[in-house]
């Protein structure tokens, strides 16, 4: 573990970033000959909502942040597609373990809760989740700035 | 005798008790059993081990000014409660050098100190007696001690003895030697509870013992500047150890014996030093070097345990700066209540923007890659503050958010909860985007109404084009 000197790094990439991503993944949705159809608006719905967060995780840093990881992989798993991560040690899991025992059980709860929102806290211990969760907020209200943006843009007048 | 066996091992001949020429009044026990020559005989160390139970009350009441209050030979039976009591102190007995209101009481206090600490081992004076030779660093071997002391057994007492010694509240020991034993020793219970390695145990604190007897044989009249930078070096020590403990709990186990001797080695090299100045943690190791705080226990989990607790704390602060709203807010359950409250909201408001943008897209038949690239091309010669882009992309990249940022900040409050309300940063793009706006509603009505209308950049649409265009699909 590195020194606790060393600050919390959550830098975000710029919002231009997150709307080049996004942008992308919704024109190769449009380039969807189904997609356009009035009816199965859910469907639509759904899979623009992933690809929101898709490109929202490719963006933000790829494979460099677990909850990143850990989005890429499910949606992955839902298209059944191989998903191939640069190797890193695996070691979250085991740290959980050891240290199930001394914990405070209010926030613990509280860490519970946390986890099942940010994706992939699932094996965190509970400093790394804050820092996952820091920059997923960070990440996240990017995102929302994004497509709040875009929609209000292309909305018509 | 005890007494006289640790003034024999430190000062190589002399067998005589050294309080004996203290002006102070023994206990007139110890005067007594000092004259006996240095043996293993076990009746004559019973004898004296009982005598030694002095109560620990009297200790603390007299201040480890020595033995002057004389109620020392309790019943042996009554020392057992107190010694729990008094277990907290006894290494730091000789916290106190030279001790108040004396001169030359230290070997008494030197000796006093030991029954309470090994209360709670089994208390056999064999046993006793071999450990109070060693905790006084002495040349003799840790390991012939334990080989012989077959009621020592298990290492694990041996363990519970050195962690018995260094659960003292006080971290200023005194003494070269004792800060070396004591972080020799800390460094082996770790070890020897986390490997179960005996070797370990022995060599370690023979090191340890046997510098610290060296060190501790120069004499004590330089202790006290000795002292405080020894305590820096034993708290480094033992900060980097139970840092490196949890460290190691993270990382590989093999580098740990490797990083605990490195800064064990380094106390080592600076207390024989004695110049330099604090010894600060060496950068090179990348470990976390910990402080044992006045007043807290130096355990080696609840030092860890602290560890993790400030670094939670501090990931706290940080988020609650993320969070809106948070700066009233004080605890960690409402804290996070509140974040979690935000991650949902955040959450809601993507699901509901793209089901917005699904709506919407339909409606309007555009290009988006025409869309994309007339924009960089009018925003461009529109503005000067356009991003600066990464080179390898083709395609002009609009900063379109910032001009959209305007108009959402008008629109902000409509559907959207409070979380994100305007003042997140949107002030400062207000003077920049003023005349964006414009521009870019006509831009995006004029592709909107042409339909499909030919990007004027057909090579930037192509080059957007091939790009990996496999969004959804996952690619590292």
């Amino acid at each position: 573990m590195a020194s606790a000197d060393k600050p919390i790094n959550t830098d975000v990439p710029e919002k231009d970033v997150f709307t080049l991503h996004f942008l992308q993944s919704l024109s190769n949705l449009r380039r969807q000959n189904t997609f356009n159809s009035p009816e199965k608006t859910n469907d639509r719905v759904k899979k623009i909502k992933k690809a929101a967060y898709v490109s929202m995780a490719r963006a933000a840093g790829g494979t460099n942040r677990l909850w990143s990881r850990a989005l890429l992989r499910r949606a992955a798993k839902e298209n059944s597609k191989v998903v191939r991560f640069p190797r890193r040690k695996k070691r979250v899991t085991c740290l959980r373990r050891r240290r199930s025992n001394r914990r405070d059980p209010v926030e613990e709860e509280e860490a519970e809760r946390l986890r099942n929102l940010v994706p992939g806290g699932g094996g965190m211990e509970t400093s790394k989740l804050m820092e996952e969760t820091a920059h997923y907020i960070k990440c996240l209200s990017m995102q929302v700035k994004v497509m709040q943006c875009l929609v209000d843009g292309l909305a018509p007048k | 005798m005890d007494v006289s066996e640790k003034d024999e091992l430190r000062n190589g001949d002399d067998t005589t008790v050294n309080y004996d020429e203290s002006a102070n009044n023994p206990p007139p026990d110890w005067r007594v059993s000092g004259s006996n020559p240095v043996s293993d005989s076990y009746p004559t160390e019973n004898l004296m081990m009982e005598t030694l139970w002095y109560d620990p009350t009297n200790v603390q009441a007299v201040g480890y000014g020595g033995f002057n209050g004389g109620g020392n030979a309790s019943s042996s039976s009554s020392f057992r409660g107190n010694i729990d009591r008094s277990l907290e102190m006894g290494w730091s007995l000789p916290n106190l050098l030279p001790p108040k209101g004396g001169n030359g009481m230290f070997l008494p206090n030197a000796s006093s100190f030991l029954p309470p600490s090994m209360a709670q081992f089994p208390a056999d004076s064999g046993f006793i007696e071999r450990a109070a030779r060693f905790s006084l660093f002495s040349g003799g071997s840790f390991s012939e001690m334990m080989n012989q002391q077959q009621p020592l057994g298990n290492p694990e007492s041996v363990g519970l003895f050195l962690q018995g010694q260094c659960t003292s509240n006080e971290v200023n020991v005194v003494g070269v030697a004792h800060n070396d034993a004591s972080a020799g020793m800390k460094e082996t219970n770790v070890r020897s509870s986390e490997q179960g390695n005996k070797q370990n145990v022995s060599e370690d604190t023979q090191s340890s013992g046997g510098k610290g007897g060296e060190t501790s044989s120069k004499g004590f009249d330089s202790k006290k500047r000795k002292r405080n930078k020894q305590n820096a070096e034993a708290d480094q020590s033992q900060r980097s150890q139970q840092s490196e403990e949890e460290a190691d709990n993270n990382g590989g186990g093999d580098k740990k014996r490797n990083d605990e001797q490195s800064p064990n080695s380094q106390g080592n090299k600076t207390n024989s030093g004695k110049q330099q100045g604090k010894q600060t943690s060496d950068p090179k190791d990348g470990y976390i070097h910990v402080r044992a705080r006045r007043g807290q226990a130096t355990n080696s989990h609840s030092l860890a345990e602290r560890v993790r607790r400030e670094k939670i704390s501090e990931r706290m602060k940080f988020l609650q700066d993320l969070v809106p709203g948070c700066n009233k807010v004080t605890g960690k359950a409402v804290m996070l209540d509140e974040i979690i409250n935000y991650v949902q909201s955040l959450q809601r408001q993507v699901e509901f923007l793209s089901m917005k943008l699904a709506t919407v897209n339909p409606q309007m038949d555009f290009n988006l890659e025409g869309l994309l690239a007339k924009d960089a091309l009018q925003l461009r010669a529109g503005t000067s503050s356009a991003t600066p882009f990464p080179p390898n992309m083709p395609m002009v990249y609009p900063p379109l958010p910032h001009g959209f940022m305007q108009q959402t900040l008008s629109s902000m409050g409509r559907n959207i909860s409070s979380p994100l309300s305007p003042p997140i940063n949107g002030g400062y793009k207000r003077q920049e985007t003023n005349g964006w706006e414009g521009d870019l509603q006509n831009v995006i009505h004029i592709n909107y109404g042409a339909g499909d209308v030919p990007p004027d950049s057909q090579a930037a649409a192509a080059t957007e084009a091939s790009l990996p265009s496999s969004n959804m699909k996952v690619e590292p």
